[in-house]
């Protein structure tokens, strides 16, 4: 660190007079023979006056009003909040896919073959879920065949020995 | 104070409106010394008392209402400063309807004034965002290092540490100007 930088870390202080005595003869003796830090220490001088001058702006009546209308803006933008909730950016998400296709849909020159594409997915999706169930039946009927089956077998069977109190 | 403030969370359009005539002028200048330019200023003071309004029922009555909705202020307007960072932002040019001030009937030391405050309102851009508010609150707002330091939420040693090298970072930009030989006076 240099002499300069010692100083300059003095300056300000220096210039506000909030250095003890010995400091200030140090600072002094400096700037007697160091133009550049005594050129400092009136820039600061200059720069306490001149910021002292910046004077103070009134704000514009339209930025009174504005702020003036703060309380009702407030009480707006709370009713909208619930609007920027999270949990209801999913239902956006699907509510905009579906507006995005209703709009191809009502702008498209060709409906009838939309709508024909559609009732043919839907008969389609409809056949595979009527299958489904029926394999869904018979899967249950024959699991159910299979448990009396294999009922009767261990009834018939009767490994323990064991007569049943209540059957004689 | 505290009668307005109770008004204002009882929601009395007059007590919220004693507070903008109290604070808005305060506010407004200090956002505007900040960010550099009026329209952005108004729409920060604005974002501010948007705030204020907001943190109103949080408001410990036991502390100066001044520093607290300062403190708020400042923490919107770095905030701010920090989340955009002003890449597009220019800070108007001086101007002396706005920045005129009485300078005494020495044209000579007027227009030495006048440049000096060109010079320092162009150089507040320079310095980081804490350290300008800090300068601005002290400097331009005369206000006392122990209530800078409340506002920053500082030890008031580190305030004014901080100042300090603003202002000499400011006063470096008015020796080393053009055309001011090395030692002279402003």
């Amino acid at each position: 660190m240099t002499a300069c930088d010692r100083i300059e870390g003095l300056l300000a202080a220096y210039v506000d007079a909030d250095l003890a005595p010995e400091e200030k003869d140090l600072v002094e003796r400096h700037l007697e023979g160091c133009p550049s830090c005594a050129a400092l220490a009136d820039s600061l001088r200059s720069a306490g006056e001149a910021f002292a001058a910046f004077p103070e702006i009134e704000p514009s009546p339209a930025l009174v009003t504005r702020l003036r209308a703060v309380p009702g803006r407030r009480r707006f933008r709370f009713s909208l909040d619930f609007l920027l909730k999270p949990s209801l950016q999913p239902v956006f998400a699907v509510a905009s896919i579906m507006a995005v296709a209703f709009s191809l849909y009502a702008s498209s020159p060709d409906k009838k073959r939309i709508e024909q594409a559609v009732t043919r997915q839907l008969h389609r999706g409809y056949s595979t879920f009527e299958k489904l169930t029926a394999k869904a039946g018979a899967i249950t009927d024959s699991l159910g065949a299979a448990a009396d089956s294999l009922y009767a077998s261990i009834k018939t069977l009767n490994p323990l020995g064991k007569t049943d109190k209540y059957s004689q | 104070m505290e009668t307005i403030i109770r008004d204002c969370l009882d929601g009395k359009q007059g007590a919220w409106n004693m507070l903008v005539d109290l604070y808005s002028k305060k506010v407004f200048n200090m956002a505007y010394q900040f960010a550099g330019s009026v329209p952005e200023a108004e729409d920060l003071t604005q974002d501010i008392f948007l705030k204020l309004h907001g943190a109103l029922p949080k408001y410990d009555f036991g502390k100066s209402f001044t520093a607290w909705f300062l403190t708020l202020a400042k923490n919107t307007l770095i905030d701010e400063y920090r989340r955009t960072k002003w890449e597009k932002r220019q800070r108007d040019e001086f101007d002396e309807r706005l920045h005129a001030a009485a300078d005494g009937d020495d044209p000579e030391r007027a227009l030495a004034r006048e440049e000096a405050r060109k010079l320092l309102w162009a150089g507040l851009d320079a310095l980081p965002p804490d350290m300008r508010l800090a300068v601005i609150l002290k400097e331009i707002q005369g206000k006392k290092y122990e209530d800078v330091a409340e506002i920053l939420g500082l030890p008031v040693g580190t305030v004014k540490s901080r100042i300090n090298r603003g202002r000499l970072q400011l006063a470096k930009i008015l020796r080393d100007r053009p055309g001011i030989p090395e030692g002279g006076h402003p």
